[in-house]
């Protein structure tokens, strides 16, 4: 009986040390981080393609940034990640942890491709923008008429309005907007969060996830709500005439951006792969396939892709994104007072 | 079965070390960091600071009610199922108790899915609210409590049914009509019999309902969002979004002492009745 269980240790031991092992012990080896939406797409355009160029492993974590930024937070000493992409708020917070490090442009030969929003968002040359997108209201053109970011709290609308939570990405952003509606835009965001919290009651609900707009839309409990561009296609599908305003004020909006692992040992690789990535081919493959707004200045789609992303240089100039740093020094305060004004 | 107890304690240990090592060892680790100094030793500071924000205290109370009407509501509706499921002939009450445990191959997530249909706006019950004259325009019933409420006790009232079930067949027959023919009235029967009787069902169904509602995340995250936030879903809040894993740790302790003071609570008002009874 103990020779059969020292058997199966034995054999089960040496199992998991095969597991372990490589296949191929010289194989070299990116580990990127990334936003879990759209894998499948990504695997198709960027992951697999870049593998047979470099003759490398991509291996692919993801998660929401929170996580992702714990975890690389967590093996700072040893990273394990090589490359991560994040928004341009957390982007900042990598670097004041000492996360990431800086980005050598000269090794990224699409770089003079990019809209100059693009080139380094942060100005502190941590990142480059892949993607950006304009945030603005989704509305039912039949029921209401949208020409202020304020027009969303009008007594015969506000009960028929679904906003981002301030946890959201499109949270302050959308709170910053109405800030200049009310010609009370401070980093606080105080005026617009209490003239929400006056309208808490009559709001439908403080949405956490834009994937639930769509059912809402549909079934008529919301008229309206503050979106990201990247989620208004299937807006368009649900046979209501729904239209993405233009208010007096603007449109807002957000950047997603590459970021390289300080003490990364992959770190020509990881440049590498981001320079694949803002390549127009790959760039222009994911703006047909709807998932990326491209950075890359070069790409060219037909005017029906276009309306369904933020697209243009024009567009791009024109997006009131709040400052990374206003965002990452304000945002336990925005959470503090939207739970006083807002959360009970 | 075994020759000795060393035997069977032998055969449960690969067990016992895997639940140790994969839940025992991260909740006690998750756990600590709401009574851990950064710097060292041990504080409550981290339970004061929460109870002392307005909001928290609302979110603990809402929790904690909307806990005990669920309970309260799945005991009321489940003892009236029960009682009537128990009173069908042997191959009908099979598939009706069938019926009962149906939901409970579904997915939480679709279930709750579904009501997002029916209690909205353009959902069936307004429609047959207005049909009826009952309202003249749609109410708001979404993204409330009385979401909440609903969709959790669709969630759990069958555990409350089967635990009830299993209590009321292990009742003697004839104690209900032995009762009537004594002059007790249904109430009576109710109160003095059936509950006595069937204490052991109420407390489990009760404990299962109750630490179900305190703990699930699914429903009161779409029903209530982040308008009406419960103790599970402001947890997800503090490690999703804020990465403030002392203040997770801090309601994940508090839900859990919830749900073993639901338990101890209703043992103890189970214990109490026996003990009336005995000294009668």
């Amino acid at each position: 009986m103990n020779k059969v269980i020292l058997a199966s240790g034995a054999a089960l031991m040496l199992a998991m040390g095969a597991a372990q092992t490589p296949a191929l012990a010289q194989e070299k080896t990116l580990t990127i981080s990334v936003y879990a939406l759209a894998q499948d797409e990504y695997k198709q355009i960027v992951y697999d393609p870049f593998q047979k160029i470099c003759g490398c492993k991509l291996v692919v974590e993801t998660g929401n940034s929170v996580e992702r930024l714990a975890k690389m937070e967590a093996n700072k000493a040893n990273p394990v990640v090589d490359m991560a992409v994040i928004s341009m708020a957390d982007a900042l917070a990598a670097s004041r942890a000492g996360l990431i490090d800086k980005v050598d442009t000269s090794k990224i030969s699409n770089f003079g491709k990019l809209y100059d929003i693009a080139k380094d968002p942060n100005g502190d040359g941590m990142s480059v923008g892949y993607t950006f997108y304009a945030t603005s209201i989704a509305y039912r053109s039949d029921k209401m008429k949208i020409d202020s970011w304020a027009d969303l709290l009008k007594p015969e609308y506000a009960s028929h309005v679904a906003w981002p939570n301030v946890t959201t990405n499109q949270g302050p952003p959308a709170l910053y907007m109405l800030g200049l509606a009310l010609a009370k835009d401070t980093p606080d965001l105080k005026a617009p969060i209490e003239a929400v919290g006056a309208k808490k009651g009559e709001i439908v609900t403080f949405y956490e996830k834009s994937s639930q707009l769509v059912q809402l839309m549909q079934q008529e409990e919301i008229w309206a709500a503050p979106i990201g561009r990247f989620t208004w296609a299937p807006f368009t599908k649900l046979g209501f005439p729904i239209a993405w305003a233009m208010p007096k004020e603007g449109q807002t909006g957000g950047m997603n951006v590459m970021t390289v692992t300080k003490g990364s040992k992959n770190r020509d690789l990881a440049l590498q792969f981001m320079d694949f990535w803002l390549s127009t081919e790959v760039q222009t493959k994911l703006a047909e396939k709807l998932i990326d707004s491209p950075s890359n200045k070069d790409v060219k789609l037909s005017e029906a892709l276009a309306n369904n992303l933020t697209y243009g240089e024009e567009t791009a100039k024109s997006l009131k994104l709040i400052p990374s740093a206003v965002a990452l020094d304000n945002r336990a305060g925005w959470i503090k007072t939207w739970n006083e004004k807002v959360g009970q | 079965m075994f020759q000795n107890r060393a035997e069977a304690l032998a055969l449960a240990l690969p067990a016992a070390i895997f639940a140790a090592a994969v839940f025992l060892v991260p909740v006690v680790i998750l756990l600590s960091d709401g009574f851990r100094v950064p710097t060292g030793g041990w504080t409550i500071s981290a339970y004061t600071d929460f109870f002392s924000n307005s909001l928290n205290q609302t979110v603990f109370l809402r929790t904690l009610r909307l806990g005990a009407i669920v309970t309260i509501a799945s005991a009321v509706i489940g003892y009236a199922a029960a009682f009537a499921i128990v009173s069908l002939e042997p191959g009908a009450k099979g598939k009706v108790t069938g019926l009962v445990v149906l939901p409970l191959m579904i997915s939480p997530v679709a279930r709750t899915y579904a009501w997002i249909v029916i209690l909205g706006r353009t959902g069936i019950v307004n429609q047959a609210f207005q049909a009826l004259g009952i309202t003249e325009a749609p109410l708001r019933i979404l993204f409330s409590e009385t979401a909440i409420f609903i969709g959790l006790l669709q969630l759990f009232l069958p555990l409350m049914i089967i635990s009830l079930i299993s209590a009321l067949e292990n009742m003697p027959k004839d104690a209900i009509p032995a009762a009537r023919v004594l002059g007790a009235n249904w109430f009576q029967v109710f109160w003095k019999v059936i509950l006595p009787l069937t204490k052991e069902g109420l407390v489990i169904g009760g404990t299962l309902v109750f630490t179900g509602s305190l703990t699930a995340y699914i429903t009161p995250a779409i029903l209530g969002g982040s308008k009406v936030l419960m103790l599970e879903t402001l947890l997800y809040q503090q490690v999703a979004v804020s990465n403030n894993f002392v203040a997770a740790s801090v309601i994940a302790f508090i839900l859990i002492v919830m749900s073993f003071a639901a338990n101890i609570l209703l043992k103890r008002v189970a214990t109490a009745r026996n003990k009336q009874r005995s000294q009668a």
